[in-house]
């Protein structure tokens, strides 16, 4: 009798023992569980054109609130080359704004690198780590290319804290708008903090800071869920202008 | 295969800066990859005075073969059978401590860089033979030829910042990243932020586009891409070599390594349009992981004013040269690629 109910028992701890094994041995099955791999595909939570900053209104200093009314006129007019070259000619639409494009996004992360893949006009993003390899350079002594000239995507520095990625960009052109309405100059500075809130929602909380153009800095949150692993078709914004009409 | 006898026909710099004869939107091309050259430096010293100079570096006489030995055979750190250098090098050197990729030949993740000199006309094949034309090949290539000559540059995809296709988009001297997964390669360019997607399994593959739709399967440790469905024409290199929209084009990729690791691509090009048999060219492109970090292309917004173009370039004409003086039309019957 006791035999014979410990038999079933023992084929159960087996079985657990086995499962357990696999486990640890599958990276797929123990990467899923890291919250420190965002490798996936992600797509906005909810479809938005501009941030809803946290805690009410945008600080705007006189010469940002000017500036975003003017916006609020051209975009009434359909006047996007007044002041939205992503609309207006399919120009990147930059940081923070590219975080809000309603395509989905691919994050891959590799040594020293973490790089977003946007399907919208396949563009990319790239967040260097401290262990990033140096790039080699015949007489290459002195501030690289990539640190002399604003960008509309400014290369980021990241760390992890705990399981939160920190980012901080700057290097700024000034091309582009923070959302679809919401200037920004070249000395616009990001501090982003993202992280897994769920195995399937990735979290981007952004910290925004532009003394031209906000009296203090301001933040916003957006989500994204995680998408199946699909090839991005290709995406050629160019092929959707048309005057008068947003592309993004 | 090591005793036959190939050439891979690259222009010099000195000709490909004073005397090629360069068509489209070439002015800007040429002049980031003189800045790239001379940054970097190196090699010019190698190439010699100008001229058309075939090397005889590569014995790839038979195709690739699976191995991740090179196509001539030579060991490790050695040169080819023949003597010559296995390749020349236009940027700085991979440091000594860098890490290198892993030895598993189905495995292309990582940074890649084609660090050879820019070839503005592939005026032969790899094996040293002519370009194939066909009467509607050669007619169309000494157009754009001649439109440079005569300030009047054709629009091409890479003038529109439209994807160039594969051939353009991986000859320029620029890094690219290979994102490896289980059915796929994800493929990111920095020039004109080009993506170029490879799928593993037809099925799960997206819809045809500027960079076609491209296909993958192993053969022993060759990668081969079959890409087709073109959505316009493609120029195959600075001078405008043509593809017709209808082409198949393979691609036989692999990781070799010799005194250093680098992926070979033989590309074959089977397109009845413009070429009497299907020809192939060879590239090389070098482990470069110190080069994930890519430049920002913003092309879009440096184009983008008025009509988008520079004045100076005009449309191409389908099948006739009427847009050139009739002078100019004479000059094209009478030249030969």
């Amino acid at each position: 009798m006791n035999s014979a109910i410990g038999t079933p028992r023992l084929y159960l701890r087996a079985a657990a023992v086995c499962i357990a094994i696999c486990m640890a041995w599958s990276p797929a099955i123990s990467l899923a569980a890291d919250p420190s791999n965002l490798e996936g595909t992600w797509k906005i939570s909810v479809p938005q054109a501009s941030f809803s900053p946290d805690g009410g209104s945008i600080p705007f200093t006189a010469m940002g609130r000017q500036q975003y009314e003017e916006n609020k006129l051209s975009l009434a007019k359909g006047d996007y080359d007044a002041y939205d070259m992503a609309n207006a000619r399919c120009a990147s639409p930059g940081l923070p704004r590219l975080m809000l494009t309603p395509n989905r996004f691919r994050i891959w992360q590799r040594p020293g690198l973490i790089e977003f893949q946007f399907e919208w006009n396949r563009l990319t993003r790239e967040i260097i780590l401290s262990d990033l390899i140096p790039q080699t350079r015949i007489g290459g002594i002195g501030p690289k290319d990539e640190e002399l000239v604003g960008r509309a995507v400014p290369l980021a520095k990241g760390y992890w804290h705990g399981d939160t990625l920190v980012v901080s960009t700057e290097g700024f052109d000034g091309t582009a708008l923070v959302d679809n309405l919401v200037p920004h100059g070249s000395h616009l500075k990001l501090t982003e903090r993202i992280r897994l809130k769920t195995r399937n929602t990735l979290e981007d909380r952004i910290r925004i800071e532009d003394a031209e153009y906000f009296t203090q800095p301001w933040e916003a949150v957006v989500t994204y869920r995680r998408q199946a692993d699909e090839a991005f078709p290709e995406d050629v914004c160019l092929d959707r202008l048309a005057p008068g009409k947003p592309t993004l | 295969m090591a005793n036959n006898k190939t050439s891979t026909v690259r222009i010099g710099f000195a000709e490909a800066a004073g005397e090629a004869q360069t068509s489209a939107m070439s002015r800007a091309l040429i002049a980031t990859s003189c800045i790239c050259l001379i940054y970097s430096g190196a090699a010019l010293a190698q190439s010699g005075p100008g001229g058309v100079s075939p090397q005889s570096a590569d014995n790839r006489a038979s195709g690739p073969a699976d191995s991740t030995a090179p196509p001539g055979g030579a060991g490790p750190g050695g040169r080819r059978p023949n003597g010559a250098e296995p390749r020349e090098s236009v940027a700085a050197p991979l440091a000594a401590n860098a890490p290198e990729p892993t030895a598993d030949p189905h495995d292309l993740d990582g940074v890649w860089l084609h660090d050879s000199l820019l070839v503005f006309q592939n005026s032969a094949d790899m094996f040293g033979k002519r370009t194939p034309f066909t009467t509607a090949g050669r007619k169309v290539a000494t157009r754009r030829v001649m439109s440079y000559k005569l300030g009047t540059p054709y629009i091409n995809a890479s003038a529109r910042c439209l994807p160039p296709g594969q051939p353009w988009q991986m000859d320029l001297n620029f890094p690219f990243r290979i994102f490896q997964s289980k059915d796929r390669f994800d493929i990111l360019f920095q020039e004109y932020h080009g993506y170029w997607e490879i799928s593993m399994n037809a099925a799960k593959a997206p819809p045809a586009g500027y960079m076609g739709r491209s296909i993958g399967h192993w053969d022993g440790n060759t990668l081969v891409v079959e890409t087709t469905g073109f959505k316009q024409g493609l120029w195959i290199d600075v001078d405008g070599t043509p593809v017709s929209k209808n082409a198949k084009l393979e691609q036989r990729i692999r990781k070799v390594h010799t005194d250093h690791w680098y992926l070979e691509d033989v590309f074959t090009l089977d397109d009845p349009t413009y070429y009497t048999r299907p020809w192939s060219w060879v590239r090389d492109y070098s482990w470069r992981p110190d080069m994930a970090v890519t430049a920002e292309y913003n092309c879009e917004l440096q184009t983008g004013e008025k009509d988008g173009l520079d004045t100076s370039l005009i449309p191409e004409p389908e099948n006739s040269q009427r847009t050139l003086p009739r002078k100019a039309s004479r000059q094209i019957e009478g030249l030969r690629l």
